[in-house]
């Protein structure tokens, strides 16, 4: 019954059989060519190749279970994942487990990358006390129908694009482990209610990311994979520093759902942009009515044409608001730029701001108007 | 380490080792910050782990890979790292990676965009460092990743646990934020909080051209700062299903960042006032604490949370000194000596957020969840004196008319009517959630949120020494150049009972509730449509509407085999009103409220113009669009595509008229074998924002009733002082990258191309609406500024030789160039001073060129 270590000893040798090729390159193209060209499988060749399965599917014998009997002499601890349960796959209710060695036996590539990953590495650890239950069937359901008819749709839980198993269902059995905590609020959250599925933005199939197996090499790739627009904001001018790879967008969002329809990690936009950008928060004296109600009355965080963010250039900015008597509500013009006619310190430089300084809030006695 | 770092610290070990059992999840994506571990140089912060690829791809049942449920293809996995046993008598394996090299940095040395934020420097660099061990028996396991470009960019992050179990993790990293590199500040003592002239310079006594000379030696200088953060945490099972984080994070902030300092105005005075663009102190530390505990079950899902965010400044102001002398605008002898401006910096602050999550599973597939939070921020610093003058301020004219005042009467704190701020803010949130699935096609939610932002804070602006109320404006500049406007209201001196001046604070807040009810249903296999409807009720405190009201209608459509393509489509319509719109809600924070206070004969100057719509407040209609494709085209290609618009109209002569939004991107990627990759990617985006604002008649200001009527068309607001002004901008993106594995060497090559452009156009009713109204007004306003642009192209190209299985070498270079133009900075090339004002930065580059060239070692550990 020990399925496990076998196959992580063929895992082990593979990886290095494939090192040495990889390190030849003419052989590992005759490596890669070999099952490309051989003809398609027919389902007797697959039946014919399929080694009995190692849990007495279809026999009516249920799984196997880990005892003492079966491991004398072994007193260690289970890991948590020795509990996981097999889903039932709404598309095959009647399919019986198998055991990962039938899957291995066509899968055996994918076995090889899975191993690799962190998700299959948690589930292998301490599984050889086990059984092989904690596998390949804990996500992708019982696999008898599949392994007797692989072609068939459906016949197994499948995270793929051609899946039959809508995503809803796809996502049901990831959070048969992984629900609460960071996703608690996945229910209806709009990524719930667009259809994606756990596997639009992870592969726990292969290690493409070292960390959080994702479907990408980075989450921030993850995510320009639909929201390309808001990835081409960091190009601009003025960006927070996501290009450069000290920040992601999970640094301020939580794509499993939230509260918030941005999907922020705070119950407001201020209290994540706060978070980092804490001596913004005060409360001070005197407060900015929009800074106070919204940063993003004032600043696109995903990138901006203009400094520090600001969605438009001052002063216009400010004038959208301060119509007030007296110097606010002149129209600037290029007369005013230091080139201009008549420089004016409302337009040159940080304009308003050289002024209005602290316009995030000021803390002085004397700061109503945020000049000091 | 500060006292309060090292119990917060302490805390959270000691509640961290209490939970120590087993842990089915991490709460990485629940908390702020920290997921991201990278540089410039590879903002992967991993990218040496993921090649080379396996030439066997992924399965040997399909060519190519498979595809993620919308369509986007799944990466070739990377050939499996050599594991190597750690010794002979042990279950633990590990694997590793050193890359280790030289770089050199060419070209401009003051490449401000190139340098934003990595601080490349020619020298030996460590790409990356990752260790990781494991025990496949156990599920244990130790990892260790790090990188240093340099001392001020660099990261380092160890975590270890068991999975299922525990994890603890352990992480520095420096990140620097360049902000200019093209600054001449005129003082010294850049970086400290004390800026002084340089000599021979004096303050208050220096002309014009006696700075523009002494600033013309100034040094040019790099603006910038680095945060140094520096944290641990751990999560693990307290008991049963209960689960509990901690974790402890510091950040140090230091450098120095452009500010200002305000002397009073320059454009109306000539050769008066002061506009000085100082440099101030960044010396920031804060300190962040989260806790959680979550049980996770089959019907009832728990979370509680506790965030604290410690934030202390050790530089709680900045004093500059001012070159110019300040003359009164009467012409009478100048009576004041004003040559000092103060800033209050940003006060240190104390934040604790608590919030508990509930969900529930309900019969007939349904789900009720709650999250209540409690938050508040709170801040008792000392408070500044009111100015730092000394000797007098104001101006005297003539006795009786004596509008000057005693600086020691508010240079010091007990001319406060308190000596803390005691500001806080305290929030509140309840957010329900019901979640329907009756049958397998359709679902309803229903949504009720209520959050509460209440300001505590009460300030009255009294000074106990005089018995007057109010401020001392500008440090006491204001007041020494226009007479009575010092910011002193006195109900016992007929020259100031008619200063309408600010006396206290306004306690900004809001209480927001939102409804939503949406349903949505599977029309046909892989099709969805939904509907959403959203009621947000806003009442903002101490603003000029006390009830907003924002109703929305979203529609989406969802198609996942549209061909094989994935189609997500929305459409929303948005309403917003609200109550009657009041122009100026603020009299009860103005002097005006107090008692004794006398109108002026002329009446109060109107607060503003009683048509001004702020966009916040104002009515508005929006219209957004939006649509993603996906579209598988074959086995190794992917099209995707994004179309966006937006439109909003606000209902409003002054102010916000108008935003639009149409952008579009199209990405082609090609992966045919596990040794090729390469993408395409083309997009633009377009924007126009529309404003309106009229100009007040200033020559009633004081001097007629017609300054009290704040009608658009009155005496104060004429039609002919109106204008208008749009932004309209342009922004393009082009990249491609190509990649090839030939065996022993892969071959990278990549560019990027980023374009903005921005024009900001005018035109107005008559010249009266120009700031400048001098001769050939007209002429020297145009209509538009010149524009704005942004342009960088970069190429990167990178050579890996495999030379064994341990080791390789990667050869890269990029070359970056771009051109830069801003009309806030015209002239400053060739010089920063302006009469009365002084600049320090000179903007970024107008055109700049960078290179980097390095080769880095690679050793498979």
């Amino acid at each position: 019954m020990r399925v496990f270590p076998l196959s992580l000893a063929a895992c082990v040798l593979m990886a290095a059989t494939l090192a040495a090729v990889v390190a030849w390159p003419g052989q590992a193209g005759a490596q890669q060519a070999a099952p490309a060209s051989s003809a398609p499988l027919t389902q007797q060749d697959i039946a014919r190749m399929l080694p009995a399965t190692d849990m007495g599917a279809g026999h009516g014998h249920g799984m196997a279970t880990y005892t003492a009997a079966t491991h004398p002499g072994d007193t260690s601890t289970a890991t948590s994942f020795d509990a996981a349960s097999i889903p039932t796959n709404p598309l095959m209710p009647k399919a019986d487990p198998i055991g990962s060695k039938t899957c291995i036996a066509c899968h055996t590539q994918e076995n090889i990358q899975a191993s690799h990953s962190l998700h299959v590495a948690s589930f292998r650890a301490g599984s050889e006390r086990s059984g092989p239950q904690a596998a390949c069937e804990t996500c992708h359901g019982p696999g008898s129908e599949h392994a007797k008819n692989p072609t068939a749709p459906g016949s197994i839980i499948a995270f793929t694009h051609d899946s039959k198993t809508p995503p809803a269902e796809q996502a049901k059995v990831c959070l048969g482990c992984h629900a609460g905590g960071a996703r608690q609020h996945w229910t209806g959250s709009i990524h719930e209610l667009r259809d994606l599925s756990c596997t639009d933005c992870h592969n726990p199939m292969a290690r493409v990311s070292p960390e959080g197996v994702l479907a990408k090499p980075s989450i921030n790739e993850v995510c320009a994979g639909c929201h390309q627009d808001i990835r081409a904001k960091f190009n601009r001018r003025s960006h927070m520093p996501l290009p450069e790879g000290q920040l992601a967008c999970t640094d301020c969002h939580n794509p499993h759902g939230t509260i918030t329809k941005p999907l922020l990690k705070t119950d407001t936009v201020n209290e994540t942009c706060y978070t980092c950008h804490a001596e913004k928060r005060g409360p001070f004296l005197f407060e900015h009515a929009p800074v106070r109600q919204n940063c993003l009355n004032c600043h696109d965080p995903h990138g901006s044409n203009q400094q520090t963010l600001l969605v438009a250039p001052i002063p216009m900015l400010c004038q959208q608001c301060h119509t007030m008597t007296r110097h606010p509500n002149d129209l600037q013009t290029a007369a005013g730029m230091g080139t201009g006619a008549s420089p004016d310190e409302r337009v040159m430089g940080r304009a308003c701001l050289s002024c209005h300084t602290n316009i995030h809030g000021s803390n002085n006695p004397s700061g109503s108007k945020f000049h000091k | 380490m500060h006292a309060l770092e090292a119990k917060v610290l302490i805390f959270g070990i000691g509640v961290a080792c209490a939970s120590c059992a087993f842990a089915g999840d991490t709460s990485g994506t629940m908390r702020v910050g920290d997921m991201q571990f990278g540089n410039a140089l590879d903002p992967r912060g991993w990218t040496p782990m993921l090649y080379p690829a396996d030439p066997d791809g992924m399965s040997y049942l399909h060519a190519g890979m498979l595809r993620t449920p919308t369509g986007l293809p799944y990466r070739f996995p990377p050939a499996a790292a050599d594991v190597k046993p750690l010794g002979k008598a042990t279950d633990w394996t590990y694997s590793g990676v050193v890359e280790l090299g030289f770089i050199h940095v060419g070209g401009g040395r003051n490449a401000e965009f190139f340098r934003q934020y990595a601080d490349w420097k020619s020298g030996f660099a460590l790409g990356l460092l990752a260790l990781d061990f494991q025990n496949a028996k156990t599920g244990q396991y130790v990892e260790l990743r790090g990188s240093r470009l340099s001392g001020d960019d660099q990261f380092y992050r160890l975590r270890a646990g068991q999975y299922g179990r525990y994890r603890v993790e352990a992480f520095y990293r420096d990140m620097p934020h360049t902000v200019s590199t093209n600054a001449y500040p005129l003082w010294n003592g850049v970086g400290t909080s004390d800026l002084t002239l340089p000599s021979p310079l004096i303050a208050g006594a220096s002309t014009p051209g006696q700075v523009a000379a002494a600033h013309a030696g100034s040094s040019r200088r790099t603006i910038g700062l680095t945060r140094t953060r520096e944290g641990i945490g751990i999560e693990g099972t307290v008991w049963r299903n209960w689960i509990g984080s901690a974790s402890v994070t510091n950040e140090k902030r230091s450098g120095t960042r452009l500010w200002g300092g305000s002397m009073f105005f320059n454009y109306p005075f000539p050769d008066n006032g002061g506009v000085l663009e100082t440099v101030r102190p960044i010396d920031f530390r804060t300190t962040d604490v989260n806790l959680s505990v979550r049980n996770v079950g089959r019907i009832w899902r728990f979370m509680a949370t506790y965030t604290g965010s410690f934030f202390r400044n050790n530089q709680d102001h900045l004093n500059f000194e001012s070159p110019f002398r300040l003359y009164n605008v009467v012409g009478t002898p100048q009576v004041a000596d004003i040559k000092y401006g103060q800033f209050s910096l940003e006060p240190d602050n104390d934040y604790h957020n608590v919030r508990l999550d509930l969900s529930r599973e309900l019969k007939g597939n349904g789900q009720f969840t709650v999250a209540a939070a409690y938050g508040t921020m709170r801040q008792n610093d000392a408070l500044l004196p009111p100015t730092t003058c000394t000797g007098t301020g104001g101006i005297f004219i003539a006795p009786p008319v004596n509008y000057t005042f005693n600086c020691a009467d508010w240079n010091t704190t007990n001319a406060l009517s308190q000596k803390n701020a005691n500001a806080r803010i305290d929030t509140g949130l309840i957010d329900t959630r019901l979640t329907f699935r009756p049958t397998p096609t359709f679902g309803w939610h229903a949504n009720l949120r209520w959050y509460r932002e209440d300001n505590k804070t009460r300030y009255l602006a009294y000074n106990p020494i005089t018995g007057q109320y109010g401020y001392i404006s500008e440090n006491g500049s204001q007041g020494s150049i226009v007479p009575g406007e010092s910011g002193i209201f006195d109900p016992r001196n007929p020259l100031l009972h008619s200063a309408n001046v600010t006396v206290r604070n306004v306690p900004y807040g809001y209480t927001d509730t939102l409804f939503e009810l949406g349903g949505d249903w599977e029309v046909a296999p892989k099709q969805s449509l939904s509907a959403t409807y959203t009621f947000d009720h806003n009442q903002p405190k101490y603003r000029e509407r006390k009830r907003v009201d924002d109703q929305r209608i979203k529609l989406a459509w969802v198609a996942r085999s549209v061909g094989g393509a994935t189609i997500r489509a929305s459409y929303e319509y948005a309403s917003r009103t609200g109550d009657h719109y009041n122009y100026d809600p603020y009299k009860q924070f103005f002097s005006e409220s107090l008692a004794g206070f006398v109108d002026p004969v002329t009446g109060i100057a109107a607060h503003t113009v009683d048509d001004m719509r702020k966009y916040d407040l104002s009515d508005r209609t929006e219209n957004k669009a939006r649509l993603i494709l996906t579209y598988p085209w074959g086995d190794s290609t992917t099209l995707s595509a994004t179309f966006y618009g937006s439109r909003d109209r606000y209902d409003t002569q002054i102010g916000r008229q108008n935003t639009s939004t149409t952008g579009a991107t199209l990405q082609w990627d090609w992966q045919p074998t596990p040794a090729t990759t390469m993408n395409v990617y083309l997009g633009a985006e377009g924007t126009r924002l529309g404003i309106s604002n009229v100009a007040d008649n200033e020559s009633l200001i004081g001097s007629n009733i017609g300054q009290t009527n704040p009608s658009l068309g009155g005496p104060l607001y004429p039609y002919a002082n109106q204008w208008w002004e749009f932004d309209r901008e342009r922004n393009s993106n082009a990249g491609l990258s190509f990649s090839h594995d030939f065996g022993r060497v892969r071959a990278d090559v990549s560019y990027n191309y980023s374009g903005s452009f921005g024009h900001v156009g005018y035109n107005y009713a008559s010249l009266a609406a120009l700031a400048y109204h001098g001769p050939n007004a007209a002429a020297a306003a145009g209509d538009s500024f010149p524009d704005n642009s942004y342009r960088s192209n970069s190429v990167d190209l990178g050579l890996s030789f495999r030379f064994t299985n341990q080791l390789g070498m990667r050869l890269f270079g990029r070359y970056e160039t771009g051109s830069f133009t801003d009309f806030h900075y015209a002239g400053f090339d060739n010089t920063l001073d302006y009469d009365h004002r002084v600049y320090t930065d000179k903007g970024p580059q107008r055109h700049y060129s960078a290179s980097l060239v390095g080769a880095m070692l690679n050793v498979k550990l």
